[in-house]
């Protein structure tokens, strides 16, 4: 049967007419007419299926037949069709049922096997007592496992490799693997989130942070805003941190959110605050889900913490950390913060008041340190003030050096200016192309430079003076090298360098060669200039000529002519030779070799000079002088000035040697020099003569103050002279005080002046020539830092000697008229011998000056004090009035804090000792007493006593009573051991004998006389002795050891006692009952007497104690009655001590 | 040796205001003589005005030390106080810190004071205020600077540094050779 569709048909086709169409090739069994119709009802396409019991030969032929074919109106179209579902369903139906069948086969398998189990014993796969491993009955594989389950033994496949291998798998050897799980903890899940472990700890920080709970973070937060957070804790006061804690979680979690955005890029929400402290953007996999989650820990985390933390603080709080208010107030009696008046009189200590007291008065008012100190300079070393001149002198003339054209018109010439900055290095540069050696030589020159700085660098203004000046310095030798060199070879090169078009400027040969070489303007103007160098540091090198050459020049100042003055006048024959050569193109000479000129020209006067100094027969001062007026030449040169200070210090002689020396090289120098082109030459000309003449009336001014110096200095040396007994005044501040000392200090001093300035003392017409009026006074600082306050300290100098005479007759008169007085005496004098009004006008306002400084003494360091405290309270920005005006009172009660200390030579401190003595004295007046007492207390107590057993205290009371009632005959016993005795006693020990023994009338002296020991009996022997000292002294404490000592005393008595206990009682017995018993004495410390001596007492006594008192019955009955008692105590005492142990126990 | 200029005056006493406050004027402005501040070395000395007199006679190379050095000028022109000024600051200063015992030599070591050595406090001690530190026995041990304020010295944690070590009288004998 086949099921064909047949596509194709037209809408009227019924099944009929396909029954009838297709009923020719075989047996239609079902049609099955479909139609497609559109929305409208409209059919578009028909089609049919039908069942047709047909042979595939029919088939085909109907096929070939009917397909394509076209039947009412319609093309057929046949195809094989699938089976109708139907019968596909029934189909399926059928083989489900066949299965259903076939399956009861493998049921019953299973249920005969689990027969077969049974059968063996099996019951629901367990066997009941079955040990595991062992093997079901009937059944191979299955084998009975933990807990009597019976499981299969497995047969696994396992693949190592490539080959494949079976592995038994015995259950029963692996049961023990096996557990019984409870149902109920089977099926509990736990989640996820509990399944991570947790850590147990307490609450302190660290454990937290090991939990993962992290403070809070703080992000820093700026002060103020701290400062205000502090202050609400303040305002909520002493409320404490309660209410504070959750404001501060919620800030702290609103600031997490704000960091952890931004940390997110703000597209995730903030998640823990633990993120924000790491600062790490791991929000995006963070694993917790929701905001409000996280939000939800993170509070309660906060929270918990804040509560934690604010346990801890109150627990904290209580056992530790103490606030204190400002006006805490020390134990040692120091005041906290002096906030108010009380406080502003400092308490430090209890001495204060003592202090206080001692205190004396303000002192009088100190000493004004104006007149001090323009007198410490002049304790200053001559040297010193030398070098100081020196500096002084130096840095005035850079100072007028920069003033002057010199390096304008340098810098004009080079205008990139390199100039004035590069000095050093373009000397360095110049050096190797001029030659090797002088390379060489100019870097030993600065070793040599250096090492003079170094001894004049004790002034660091001097060092920082150098290091801002390049210092240019060779060699004399080198020098003469170069210049040999140079004119050598000037005569060969000057011939080609004239060829040149340009005016060549290079003065010595090298620098022709380098620019022949070269061939650039610029580098010529450059190497000009290095010329240039090189000839001032060859002047440089002969530091004193030049600057004595300039001094020359400042000595004829008034000429002032020299700088246009024409070469020939003293110049070497050399020098003629190489103008002649360079020919009148270059009409002048350079600045450098001008000067040289002029120095040469003058070198006449420079002799001339000499001469002068050679007069002033070049004193210390002259050398003094010669700096400066070197400083002045130098000033007229770029470098100069810093370089000569090293060699001035040097002394006269060797400067005259030099100035010889000198005198040679600058003629050696002259052929050095080379002409320059003849505008260029004018303008220098002009310049230099410039700068000379500024150089000229700088130095005059020098001269001047030179002078000065050198006339304040004369006139203090005149002073001395005119009075022997006249005397400086070094303490300016004392100086009603000090009038007699300071004359014999003056004597003293004197001398050192002249000393100092004996050199100038020579050449006094010199002096007297040099009077010249003086600048103004300067006011005398501390230390001064300028020029004029130096002057003005050389000037204090000498009006100190003019002052001196002042002090002659001052003596026993008041000051102010005295120096007024003196003042015009001084005058007259001064006037008689110099005929100097200037001076004297000075002097009067030096005199001036120096009343007002008696009078505003203080002024300098009130003023600073003024100028503190208003600076003080600026910083603070509080008004603060000046105490000055309540210094009186507060005096009395201001304690200076750190004048605290003990001093053991005051008396007042004696209250601060510990009075350790007063209470030794005492002692020792008691001890005396007792020793006195002890020695005197052979008095005997003639009593006799039988029992102890009552109270000692009592008993021994009566022994003193009647002391006087004692018998003779024991007193000459206690006399025969005092004698034995007496030489102890002297030393100092208490030796008294004692004797308890109550039927002996001599131990009973004993016992009173004090201290005892007794053969037999130590401890109650010793126990007596304080008796004894306790009768004497009435000190308490003995009683009771004594008490206690007679507690625990030994028995010798015949009488054997076992129990120790009642030996009190013994002792009472024994004593009741013993009549006579020796007395034995010893002391102990004397060891001599423990032995026995002839006619020892003890001897006689002794053997007695052997003896039985009395009848062995007596004693027997006496002792039963006793025991009975005795027992009874004891008992009594046993029980307490036990009830109370107990008691003790309990507690 | 020179008086301080303004500025030098002016540092210095605000640094000294930290600690003592206003009672800088007791110190300048002293009933029993006439005190000054001497810079030398870049060090601030304290000296009475006899002393100050006798010094003038000794050349600046030579003298060592005059008076009391309360500090130094750094190369920064700040004031650096020393230890030695602590005679004359701890009488008056405003704001303590006392320590404990144990924690005492901690401190005179050079360390800082934890919360846990803390003794005491002056209430209402600011933040980077400037303190002396005491010991229990009252016994002035050095300077410091609070790190925290009273209250939150109360709350932090036991390992927490409370007060800043500036100075301490340990450095007597560890920099005896650089104090002056």
């Amino acid at each position: 049967m086949k099921r064909l569709y047949i596509g194709g048909l037209s809408h009227s086709v019924t099944q009929k007419d396909l029954k009838d169409r297709f009923g020719k090739f075989g047996d239609v069994e079902d049609v099955e007419v479909r139609t497609r119709r559109d929305d409208d009802g409209v059919p578009y396409k028909t089609f049919s299926y039908i069942n047709i019991n047909i042979s595939d030969a029919d088939l085909k032929k109907c096929m070939t037949v009917l397909n394509k074919s076209k039947w009412k109106g319609g093309t057929l179209q046949i195809e094989t069709a699938k089976e109708s579902f139907l019968n596909r369903l029934a189909e399926e139906r059928q083989t489900a049922e066949e299965q259903r069948l076939q399956q009861p086969e493998v049921e019953d398998e299973r249920q005969k096997m689990l027969d077969s189990l049974s059968k063996a014993g099996v019951d629901n796969f367990t066997m009941k007592a079955a040990v595991p491993g062992t093997e079901v009955p009937g059944h191979k594989d299955w084998v009975v496992s933990k807990f009597g389950r019976v499981l299969p033994v497995l047969q696994l496949k396992c693949q190592k490799g490539s080959r494949a291998r079976t592995v038994n798998y015995d259950p029963s050897k692996y049961s023990h693997n096996i557990r019984k799980l409870d149902r109920s903890t089977v099926e509990q899940h736990t989640p996820v989130t509990q399944l991570t472990w947790e850590e147990q700890g307490g609450d302190d920080d660290i454990s937290k942070k090991r939990r993962g709970e992290f403070p809070p973070y703080e992000p820093p937060r700026r002060k103020k805003s701290r400062t205000d957070v502090v202050k609400s804790h303040n305002a909520e006061g002493g409320a404490g941190s309660p209410p504070r804690r959750p404001l501060r979680v919620k800030t702290v979690v609103s600031v997490d959110h704000t960091e952890a955005r931004r940390f997110t890029n703000g597209d995730q929400p903030p998640t823990n605050h633990r993120l924000a402290q790491r600062r790490t953007p791991r929000s995006t996999d963070w694993d917790i889900d929701s905001d409000e989650e996280i939000h939800k820990m993170v509070t309660a985390q906060n929270t918990s913490h804040a509560a934690l933390q604010q346990q801890q603080e109150e627990e904290e709080e209580e056992d530790q950390l103490e606030v204190v208010g400002l006006d805490y107030l020390v134990k040692s009696g120091r005041k906290g913060g002096p906030d108010d008046k009380d406080e502003n009189d400092y308490d430090s200590a209890d001495t204060d008041e003592l202090f206080a007291s001692r205190k004396p008065p303000l002192p009088p008012l100190p000493p004004p340190q104006q007149r001090s100190t323009p007198q410490a300079p002049a304790q200053l070393s001559g040297n010193d003030r030398k070098r100081k001149m020196k500096k002084k002198k130096s840095t005035a003339g850079e100072e007028e050096d920069d003033s002057s054209g010199a390096e304008e018109e340098v810098a004009s010439r080079k205008p990139s200016g390199e100039h004035s900055s590069q000095k050093q290095s373009k000397k360095m540069k110049v050096l190797p192309v001029v030659s090797l050696l002088s390379s060489e030589s100019d870097e030993d020159d600065e070793d040599e430079e250096e090492l003079e700085s170094a001894d004049c660098s004790s002034d660091s203004d001097y060092e920082a003076m150098f290091s801002n000046v390049t210092r240019l310095e060779i060699s004399l030798a080198d020098l003469q090298k170069l210049a040999e060199e140079s004119s050598g070879q000037e005569t060969n090169l000057t011939a080609g360098s004239s060829e040149r078009p340009t005016p060549k400027k290079g003065t010595t040969p090298e620098e022709i060669l380098a620019a022949i070489m070269e061939d650039s303007s610029d580098d010529e103007q450059q190497q000009k200039k290095k010329k240039k160098k090189k000839t001032k540091a060859a002047k440089v090198s002969t530091p004193l000529p030049a600057f004595q050459g300039t001094r020359a020049l400042t000595g004829d100042a008034v000429k002032a002519a020299p700088p246009s003055t024409p070469r020939s006048e003293s110049s070497s024959s050399e020098e003629e030779e190489e103008r002649e050569e360079e020919g009148e193109k270059e009409k002048v000479v350079k600045n450098m070799a001008k000067k040289a000129e002029t120095a040469s020209s003058s070198s006449s006067e420079e002799e001339e000079e000499r001469m002068k100094a050679d007069q002033t027969g070049l004193t210390a001062k002259a050398t003094a002088a010669a700096p400066s007026s070197s400083s002045s030449s130098s000033a007229e040169e770029d470098e100069q000035e810093t370089a000569p200070p090293a060699p001035h210090s040097e002394s006269s002689s060797e400067e005259e040697e030099e100035e010889s020396e000198e005198e040679e090289e600058e003629e050696k120098q002259a052929p050095a020099r080379v002409p320059l082109g003849a505008k260029e030459e004018e303008e220098r000309q002009r310049k230099t003569n410039m700068r000379r003449l500024a150089a000229v009336q700088q130095r005059q001014k020098e001269a001047e103050d030179h002078k000065k110096l050198i006339q304040g200095a004369l006139s203090s040396l005149d002073a001395p002279k005119a009075g022997a007994g006249k005397h400086i005044v070094f303490g300016s501040d004392d100086e009603d005080d000090d009038e007699d000392e300071q004359q014999t200090t003056s004597e003293v001093t004197t001398p050192k002046k002249t000393l100092s300035q004996d050199g100038q003392s020579e050449d006094e017409a010199a002096v007297s020539e040099k009077e010249t009026t003086k600048g103004k006074p300067s006011v005398p600082q501390l230390f001064g830092g300028s020029e004029d306050e130096e002057d003005g300290d050389e000037e204090e100098d000498g009006s100190r000697f003019d002052v001196r005479p002042q002090f002659e007759g001052r003596v026993g008169q008041k000051l102010m008229a005295l120096q007024s007085r003196f003042g015009t005496d001084e005058r007259f004098r001064m006037d008689s011998r110099f005929l100097d009004e200037e001076e004297e006008e000075e002097e009067e306002s030096e005199k001036k000056k120096k009343k007002k400084s008696v009078t505003e003494e203080e002024e300098p360091l009130e003023e600073e004090r003024k100028k503190n405290l208003s600076i003080l309270q600026s910083v603070l920005g509080s008004s603060q009035q000046t105490h000055s005006g309540k210094t009186a009172v507060k005096a009395k009660t201001f304690r200076d804090v750190s004048a605290l200390h003990y001093d053991p030579s005051r008396e007042e401190h004696a209250a601060f000792e510990t009075k350790t003595e007063e209470t030794k004295k005492e002692s020792k007046a008691a001890r005396r007493k007792k020793r006195e007492e002890a020695q005197k207390l052979p008095e005997v107590s003639k009593e006799i006593y039988y029992d102890v057993s009552g109270d000692l205290k009592a008993v021994f009371g009566q022994t003193k009573d009647e002391d006087v009632a004692g018998g003779g005959d024991e007193e000459t016993n206690w006399d025969r051991e005092e004698e034995a005795e007496e030489e102890e006693e002297e030393v100092g020990g208490k030796e008294e004998q004692l004797s308890l023994l109550s039927a002996d009338p001599g131990a009973e002296n004993e016992e009173a006389s004090g201290f005892k020991f007794s053969f037999f009996e130590d401890d109650t022997e010793t126990g007596s002795g304080e008796t004894a000292e306790y009768k004497v002294e009435s000190i308490q404490a003995p009683k009771v050891s004594w008490q206690q000592d007679l507690r625990f005393q030994d028995s010798s008595s015949e009488e054997e006692e076992e129990e120790q206990q009642q030996q009190q009682e013994e002792e009472e017995e024994e004593q009741s009952s013993v009549t006579a018993k020796t007395t034995e004495e010893e002391t102990p410390s004397k060891t001599d007497l423990f032995f026995f001596h002839l006619g020892d007492s003890r001897l006689t006594e002794g053997p007695r104690l052997f003896c039985r008192p009395s009848q062995l019955e007596e004693q027997r009955e006496q002792w039963e009655e006793r025991r009975s008692e005795l027992r009874q105590e004891y008992r009594k005492k046993h029980k307490d001590a036990r009830r109370k142990l107990r008691s003790s126990l309990k507690s | 040796m020179r008086p301080l200029t303004d500025e030098e005056t002016k540092t210095m006493f605000e640094k000294l205001s930290k600690y003592i406050g206003e009672n800088i004027k007791l110190l300048v402005d002293r009933p029993d003589g006439s005190y000054c501040f001497r810079l030398h070395n870049d060090r601030v000395y304290y000296m009475s005005e006899k002393i100050l007199k006798l010094a003038t006679h000794i050349s600046r190379d030579k003298l060592v030390s005059v008076g009391t050095c309360f500090g130094k000028f750094t190369k920064t022109i700040k004031f650096r106080l020393h230890i030695t000024a602590l005679d004359f600051l701890a009488p008056y200063a405003k704001f303590k810190v006392w320590l404990k015992p144990g924690s005492e030599q901690s401190f005179l070591y050079g360390n800082h004071v934890l919360k846990s050595g803390l003794g005491r406090i002056t209430e209402n001690t600011m933040q980077y205020q400037g303190v002396v530190v005491y010991s229990l026995t009252d016994v002035p041990l050095g300077f410091g600077v609070a790190a925290k304020c009273t209250q939150e010295c109360r709350q932090v944690d036991p390992m927490s540094i409370v007060v800043f070590h500036q100075a301490d009288v340990g450095e007597f004998i560890r920099n005896e050779d650089t104090l002056t």
